[in-house]
């Protein structure tokens, strides 16, 4: 496939040349770094696999990406309305590739190696510009055609064979578009945020992203009601008309409907050819140099060694000081507590894989509880409200104290933890009580807490109780879940390659302890005082096994062999 | 020495910020040196080296190599120089073979004297069997010895070696000191930066030692003997100004108290 772009690249030597590249330069550095990309695992998939050493092949990727073009194709077949279907297509076009381009292609961006490799050899800027314009290119045509290649065969059987170049025209125009936003938000984030920053920013962009695929994957057929969708007309709101995807999909309107086009659809559809060139242009002229000058002063904030990266000391930090000085006065569980607190919320890796348990889980909840066929959205509302199903949600936070807990003890860079075997520590019991109970403070109660309040604004106050209730249960199961599955030190082990048998059946017991206990609870609601009561064994139980979990040994952990 | 120099630099100044970090530098090197280039950490070393290889491109100043003026045509100058990095920088999804196969052709190296070449450096360095693995499973040394073949690879008239030792073993290391004699004997010209004072005392013809941007030393280990001290660690410490490093760690000692 690669060899193909390359032969077309080696079309355009002789223009290229006259423009001052070094052909020969060029065709190699393109050749390397589709190299590189081929054997880079895709940060967009990567979350799911644990094994980091086997990269997934192209073609797996390619598969994925083509069943993603199938699956929002079929919104081609609303056939009692193609414009409207036309506009939603590009839209989530748009939206999924843009975001593929923040999340994916950053780090070819910003390989600062570069800087070290190639630019210290004799090659003129010229040739690196173009090298990096043609990389992307490459990687954006290949995303669009892979991406829209169903919808190309759709449209086909929808409006003929003629409609099949007039999408294609689509397809790139649309690309066009979503290489101009990205652009701009690039430019934007790197005039107002550190080098730092960007890369934190766009970390938290792929969590938002996947959150998005997520939830769009579960909620989106509960919520649309295809039958309303179809009597929907774009154009009756003003605000449609600034929307690309509205004049992207004119084009096939005006074309092969035009029984429905009037003027103000020609005027779109113009827009729609017009401005996404307009766009290309301006990043190609007016973006673009720019945009180099900030990405090498981002490959080389090394060089800026006089503004040091400080660690803003906050206000928060004080109280969090205060309070793990309360919760862990041992100085060695402290030293557990701190350190868990102070990696999980600034390594990338951890947030990567743990933060979109924060999204997840209220998208479990509506998909599990907006159910009912044949009713309009608002009356499932109703009947949800109705029901004292909001404990689903309060059990569902145990989810996040599952992700949290299963990334904790790993780490890419856990050969750091060193530290913990040449210290003489005694109790290692008490690092873990520290790095469960800063879990617990940072991630687990707050979170718990919000959806409690939440809880009890829709529900009202009698719902208290049972959102305690839950969350005490959950914290034991956290620590059962710790016991018998972590038994390593924060962020003390490679990542991990294969769950054995014995874990897998673990979890499972665990689960369907957690579950058992939500039906008991489910079913005891109805007296509020029996709730009440039963907090306080739940309380001690917590205590307890708290305290035994510090007790935990040295022979009871497991440390990476290639320390 | 009669020759002209090979390379001249004059009133060199750069600023990162406010911040100055050269201060009008001048240094002409003449062909075949081995010059050892020491400073304390911050000192503007590695800007100076950035400076040569063309990282930096803004500067105030001249360079001036073989003659060329850096500002003019600094393609001409890289195509001189080869240069190993500090901070072992490296694709490491690709084999060696593969990594030095690109950087050859950066060069313009034709391709059959360039796998010939590669082969025998790699066979040479004690990567024979490494070949074709991926440099991502390499243990720091062996990267190291890559980005070393790299950066003669194309046999160029000047060496620029960042730290070249690090992570090396110690056959390595004597290997590496003895590769660098040789190839200023073949009349390569070699910059050397290091803070391993032992090595560089071996290995220069000529020693320059630079502080807060200034050359504030400059000759052969023999000549800053005579008007400084035994050692070149003691030179360097006594120039850089901490020549009271045994109050330093008094001060160590009490603070444990």
């Amino acid at each position: 496939m690669d060899k193909i772009y390359l032969r077309f690249v080696k079309l355009l030597n002789p223009v290229l040349s006259r423009a001052g590249v070094d052909t020969d330069q060029l065709y190699e550095i393109l050749r390397i770094k589709l190299i590189i990309d081929q054997r880079r695992p895709k940060t967009m998939f990567a979350q799911r696999q644990n094994n980091k050493k086997k990269v997934q092949s192209p073609w797996f990727v390619s598969f994925f990406t083509v069943l993603m073009g199938t699956f929002f194709g079929l919104t081609l077949f609303l056939n009692a309305m193609p414009y409207v279907a036309q506009t939603i297509y590009f839209s989530v076009f748009m939206v999924l590739m843009s975001l593929t381009l923040i999340s994916d292609f950053t780090t070819v961006l910003i390989d600062t190696r570069d800087q070290f490799i190639i630019l210290p050899r004799p090659v003129n800027d010229r040739t690196i510009a173009v090298s990096r314009i043609l990389h992307i290119s490459i990687y954006v045509l290949r995303l669009a055609l892979l991406q829209g290649l169903p919808g190309l065969v759709m449209i086909g059987f929808i409006d003929g064979i003629a409609a099949v170049p007039i999408f294609f025209i689509q397809i790139l125009e649309v690309t066009f578009m979503s290489i101009f936003l990205v652009n701009i938000v690039y430019l934007v984030l790197m005039k107002f945020v550190s080098p730092q920053k960007f890369k934190d920013i766009i970390n938290y962009i792929q969590i938002v992203f996947s959150i998005l695929i997520f939830g769009s994957y579960y909620l989106l057929p509960r919520l649309i009601n295809v039958t309303l969708l179809e009597h929907i007309s774009i154009l009756s709101h003003w605000y449609s008309y600034v929307l690309p995807p509205v004049w992207i999909a004119a084009f096939n309107e005006l074309l092969f409907h035009h029984e429905r086009a009037n003027i103000i659809t020609s005027l779109l559809a113009i827009t729609g050819l017009v401005v996404p060139l307009i766009g290309l242009w301006l990043v190609a002229k007016v973006l673009a140099p720019g945009f180099n000058r900030r990405l090498s002063i981002i490959a080389t904030s090394d060089g800026l060694a006089s503004t040091p990266a400080t660690v803003k000391t906050e206000r928060k930090s004080g109280l969090m000081d205060k309070i793990a000085d309360l919760v862990a006065p041992d100085p060695v569980e402290n030293a557990g507590f701190r350190i868990t607190w102070k990696l999980a919320t600034r390594s990338r890796e951890f947030k990567m894989k743990v933060y979109p348990a924060f999204g997840y889980i209220p998208i479990y909840f509506l998909y599990f509880t907006l159910n009912g066929k044949g009713q309009s959205l608002a009356e499932r509302w109703d009947s949800l409200k109705a029901s004292h199903n909001y404990i689903v949600l309060a059990y569902l936070c145990t989810f996040l104290l599952m992700a949290a807990l299963s990334n904790v003890a790993m780490s890419d860079k856990y050969k750091s933890a060193w530290v913990y075997y040449t210290t003489p520590i005694g109790e290692p019991g008490k690092i873990l009580s520290g790095m469960y109970k800063a879990i617990l403070v940072i991630f687990y109660i707050p979170y718990c807490l919000f959806w409690g309040a939440v809880i009890v604004g829709i529900w009202g106050p009698a719902a208290i109780n049972d959102v305690l209730l839950a969350m005490l249960f959950g914290i034991i199961y956290g620590i059962l879940m710790a016991l018998f599955l972590i038994k390593g030190l924060p962020f003390s082990k490679p990542v991990m390659i294969k769950q054995s048998g014995g874990r897998i059946v673990t979890t499972l017991m665990t689960m369907i302890f957690l579950v058992g206990i939500g039906i008991g609870h489910y079913f005891l609601m109805r007296w509020e005082t029996v709730i009440w009561i039963a907090i306080i064994p739940a309380f001690f139980i917590t205590w307890i096994m708290l305290y035994y979990y510090k007790k935990t040994t040295w022979e009871g952990l497991e440390m990476a062999d290639d320390l | 020495m009669s020759e002209t120099p090979l390379i001249q630099i004059r009133n060199l100044t750069k600023f990162y910020g406010a911040k100055q970090v050269l201060k009008n530098l001048s240094l002409d090197i003449y062909p075949g040196q081995v010059i050892g280039y020491i400073g304390p950490n911050g000192a503007g070393k590695s800007t100076t080296v950035k400076i040569l290889t063309g990282l930096i491109p803004d500067f105030t100043g001249e360079v001036i190599v073989d003659g060329i003026n850096m500002a003019d045509d600094p393609q001409s100058i890289k195509k001189l120089f080869g240069y190993v990095p500090e901070n072992a920088e490296i694709y490491d999804v690709l084999t060696p073979m593969e990594y030095l196969d690109f950087i050859g052709k950066l060069y313009g190296m034709d391709s059959n004297t360039l796998q010939e070449r590669a082969g025998k450096l790699l066979a040479a360095f004690g990567l024979a069997n490494n070949v074709n693995d991926r440099m991502d499973t390499f243990s720091k040394g062996m990267k190291q010895k890559v980005l070393l073949i790299a950066g003669i690879i194309h046999n160029p008239k000047i060496i620029i070696l960042d730290e070249p030792l690090s992570g090396l073993d110690a056959n390595a290391v004597i290997m590496v000191k003895e590769l660098i004699i040789r190839l200023s004997k073949e009349g390569k010209t070699i910059f050397y930066c290091s803070h391993m004072m032992d090595v560089v005392e071996k290995v220069s013809d000529r020693i320059m030692l630079i502080n807060k941007g200034e050359v504030i030393a400059d000759g052969t280990f023999e000549s800053l003997k005579q008007n400084h001290s035994d050692t070149l660690e003691r030179i360097f410490s006594k120039l850089t100004g901490s020549e009271d490093s045994g109050s330093e760690a008094d001060a160590i000692i009490n603070a444990l108290d």
